[in-house]
């Protein structure tokens, strides 16, 4: 009996000793996430490190979404799985790279190893899935019957030779969709240097958005819609500085006294443009420019501040053998200054449309344009950890300098969030950024 | 061998939790423990040293002496800010703060004492994967002070005592460090140190009309700073070079200064009352900064803002004498908090707390008792962020703490 009250007298302590604190109610307010499905492109797909693998693809932003919808009554999230985490085989991993110099730093490397042959084959089978997003869709493609025959990645769960993306989405029947598309539409010009590819007309991604939108919302589904971030803040084209060569004063001297510079610049002073001079130091990179009065005098110039400078340029090529010294940086490598004020027109346009068809289908609308100008501009911050849009150590952007890390996607997942949550007086609760995959050191 | 056990006792001590504002401990005796520890100006034994070294000169036996131990056990909840489902508990170790006084007469005016006690400390562990992890996994700090003390009774009514103070300090902590290694696993700091200080202790005690005791105390600020303190780094190995190994930190830690005023008034043979007020200094908490002796181009010193307010706590407790061999003991504070909404960091608690105490003491002869004390302490709920981290929720906490003492007097 004493031992029973001496028992009792201690568990009251103990139970008075743990304080509560009420516990949070989520709630799906007015609307249904009971089947939810994600269209989009390799952001949505959860590509990183320069390929789709599965735990990247598990790192996706909408299976985190999945995840928390499944509190407030979301079904199963199905995504088209690779086998193993070398799906195609172009995942780059950080490790020891040697440049023309003999300099070894860490750096993003292919990564070793064989992708399972079935990452090849197809799984529609498996489907409907619910992560729709295409590694390299644009807008258009979504809609464009037959795409899965071009493109490898939707191919290989694509349900039919002919169908399209937008009707495989279509097929799981959602209540609740998340639309983020668009990226594509600039980024292959933008990563061919303006050389190739094109930016879609702005008249031909107003006119997709609003058939896919009246799709989706076609059996009565809610949803939100992402816009487009300005890519050129990205690391792809902001790691490498203009003024990347790095010359002694013997070799700026040597240029300087060369024929050619010599020459150009008697040609720059007669065009009434700006003369090639190289010092010790820091230099501007030489760069082709055959538009005029370039074309004139040579076809090259030193590259503008306020210009681009891709992360694919082969850097022992300017260290090494002359390239934005001797021989000028192909065009493929640089943005100039319109080619840049040419993409960002279009984001801007195609913002614009975001807004205006949000407000249309009465969808949430989420502003993933202004949470990267904040991170380029202040970094973000989350739970004591930092983050900028510094390639590697900003920590979200991962190895290929345009996707992001599971930290990154977790940061937009929680932006998806919290305008679903405005638009539709709903209570999701948010993602724990820093529990997921981040830049990893070997 | 000596040393080790030292060491395995200062390792125990303060596992605990703050039971004051910031990291401040209060239990310096068990008598003023059951009646809301006050003690400025209600005399009460041996533990005058620390709660008024001017009282102690007005003691009537001639050799005083008391040792107690306050374990504490407590917790502290945390859900993340809204709308999130995380929630969290500290797993805080049982910590045992001390004290021992002793007080002899060396004349009929002039009184000497030692206090060895443990004003300040603080243990909070929230355990390596939570949330906050990147701020704090577990620290703790504490405080060992020894006060030797001469107390001087000027006239019958008025007395005046000082200590020195020697304080021994050490601190560790704990932190992830966002670096995953090539299976995603986190890096961690790992930070510890010690040193020692000086401060002193003095009191004006009077006794204005008979029965009515009123004093006033000022305990100085002691600042510990940490030199050469050992900081390790665990990370993936291809960025060992952008983190020294054996690298060494210094860091500064203000116990900050506090001035009390307290009265009592003894209103019949059973039963006495007393109040307290005590004011603690302590917006000298300004930041915590570990500055690195190697600093590399990704190690960088580290500053946390706390900006702490100074802090009023007032305290009311009283004594009912049932008879020769039993007092019983009852009381209550309130804690105001110093920590702002916007510097609320998840390593020290902080909040508006409640202190209701008990205590009792048993006599079995006239130079022994043997004292208990009881004292369950609740912190208020309260939604705070630390935004220099952007790390903000709910925070509630409470602890219980058992006491048990023994005075021996002759």
């Amino acid at each position: 009996m004493k031992r029973i009250i001496t028992l009792f007298i201690i568990t009251t302590f103990v139970v008075a000793c743990e304080p509560e604190i009420d516990d949070f109610e989520p709630s799906s307010g007015e609307a249904d996430f009971s089947t939810y499905v994600a269209v989009g492109n390799s952001l949505t797909a959860g590509f990183m490190n320069g390929e789709l693998y599965r735990s990247g693809q598990q790192n996706s932003y909408p299976s985190m979404l999945a995840d928390k919808f499944a509190t407030v009554g979301g079904g199963d999230f199905t995504q088209p799985l690779m086998k193993d985490d070398l799906g195609f085989g172009n995942r780059r991993v950080l490790g020891p790279s040697q440049d023309c110099t003999g300099d070894t730093s860490l750096a993003p490397v292919p990564i070793q190893g064989e992708p399972n042959p079935q990452n090849f084959t197809s799984i529609a089978d498996q489907g409907p899935f619910n992560n729709m997003g295409v590694p390299g869709a644009k807008s258009f493609h979504l809609v464009a019957e037959g795409y899965g025959q071009l493109n490898p990645y939707f191919g290989r769960f694509m349900s039919d030779p002919n169908t399209t993306v937008l009707a495989d989405a279509m097929a799981a029947n959602p209540t609740f969709f998340t639309m983020w598309i668009g990226n594509n539409d600039v980024l292959g010009y933008a990563m061919a240097g303006g050389e190739a590819d094109s930016i879609t007309g702005q008249q031909m991604y107003g006119g997709v958005l609003q058939s896919m939108l009246q799709t989706l919302t076609s059996i009565g589904a809610k949803g939100a819609i992402a816009n487009i971030p300005d890519i050129t803040d990205i690391p792809f084209f902001n790691t490498i500085p203009y003024n990347a060569l790095t010359l002694s004063q013997e070799q700026a001297q040597q240029l300087n006294q060369s024929d050619a510079y010599q020459q150009y610049n008697q040609g720059a002073e007669n065009a009434g443009v700006d003369k090639i001079s190289f010092q010790e130091g820091a230099n501007a990179l030489v760069i082709e420019d055959n538009s005029a009065p370039y074309n004139q005098i040579g076809g090259i110039r030193q590259i503008k501040e306020n210009e681009l400078v891709l992360l694919e340029i082969p850097l022992d090529s300017v260290k090494c053998y002359g390239m934005g010294s001797q021989n000028p940086v192909p065009e493929e490598y640089v943005l100039d200054e319109e080619e840049i004020s040419k993409i960002s027109q279009a984001v801007n346009g195609y913002n614009q449309t975001i807004t205006a068809m949000a407000q249309q289908f009465s969808i949430a609308e989420v502003d993933m344009a202004a949470v990267m100008k904040e991170a380029e501009e202040n970094g973000l911050r989350y739970d004591g950890v930092g983050y900028t849009t510094e390639f590697v150590s900003g920590g979200l952007f991962s190895l290929d300098g345009i996707h992001l890390t599971g930290q990154g996607y977790a940061i937009v997942a929680n932006k998806f969030i919290s305008a679903i949550n405005a638009e539709y007086n709903a209570e999701i609760p948010t993602v724990s950024v820093t529990d997921y995959s981040g830049i990893q050191f070997p | 061998m000596r040393k080790i056990i030292f060491l395995f006792i200062i390792g125990i001590l303060f596992s605990g939790l703050a039971m004051a504002g910031g990291f401040q401990v209060g239990l310096q005796g068990q008598r003023q423990t059951g009646m809301g520890l006050l003690g400025t100006g209600y005399m009460t034994g041996p533990s005058s040293v620390f709660y008024n070294p001017g009282a102690m000169s007005f003691q009537e036996n001639r050799f005083s002496t008391s040792i107690g131990i306050s374990p504490i056990v407590s917790t502290i909840a945390f859900q993340y800010e809204e709308p999130s489902l995380y929630e969290a508990k500290t797993d805080n170790p049982v910590s045992l703060p001390f004290s021992f006084y002793g007080n002899g007469k060396i004349t009929d005016k002039l009184s000497a004492g030692l206090g060895i006690y443990t004003p300040y400390g603080s243990s909070t562990n929230w355990g390596d994967d939570w949330r906050g992890r990147h701020i704090i996994q577990d620290i703790s700090l504490m405080a060992i002070y020894v006060q030797p003390t001469l107390s001087y009774q000027i006239s019958e009514r008025f007395g005046f005592g000082v200590g020195f103070v020697y304080a021994y300090g050490q601190v560790e902590l704990n932190k992830g460090f966002p670096l995953q290694d090539a299976d995603g696993a986190e890096g961690s700091i790992n930070l510890e140190g010690n040193t020692s200080s000086f401060g002193f202790n003095a009191g004006f005690y009077a006794r204005p009309v008979d029965r009515m005791e009123i004093g006033v105390t000022y305990r100085s600020e002691v600042l510990m700073e940490v030199k050469k303190g050992d900081a390790a780094f665990s990370v993936p190995s291809s960025l060992a070079g952008s983190f020294p190994s054996e690298n060494k930190f210094d860091a500064d830690l203000p116990l900050p200064a506090s001035v009390n005023f307290g009265a009592s008034y003894q209103f019949n043979d059973k039963f006495k009352l007393g109040v307290d007020v005590n004011y603690v200094f302590w917006s000298s908490y300004e930041s915590l900064d570990f500055d690195f002796e190697k600093n590399t181009e990704s190690l960088e010193d580290l500053s946390q803002p706390k900006n702490y307010n100074d802090g009023f706590i007032y305290r009311i407790g009283g004594e009912y004498f049932v008879n020769d061999m039993l007092t019983l003991r009852a009381g209550f504070y309130y804690d105001s908090p110093v920590v702002d909404d916007d510097y609320y960091a998840p390593e020290t608690p902080d909040a508006i707390k409640l202190g209701y105490t008990g205590g009792l003491s048993f006599a079995p002869n006239e130079n022994l008792s043997i004292d208990a004390s009881i004292l369950y302490v609740q912190g208020l709920e309260r939604t705070v962020d630390y935004k220099p981290e952007n790390f903000g929720g709910t925070y509630k906490y409470n602890g219980i703490v058992p006491g048990l003492g023994i005075n021996y007097h002759f």
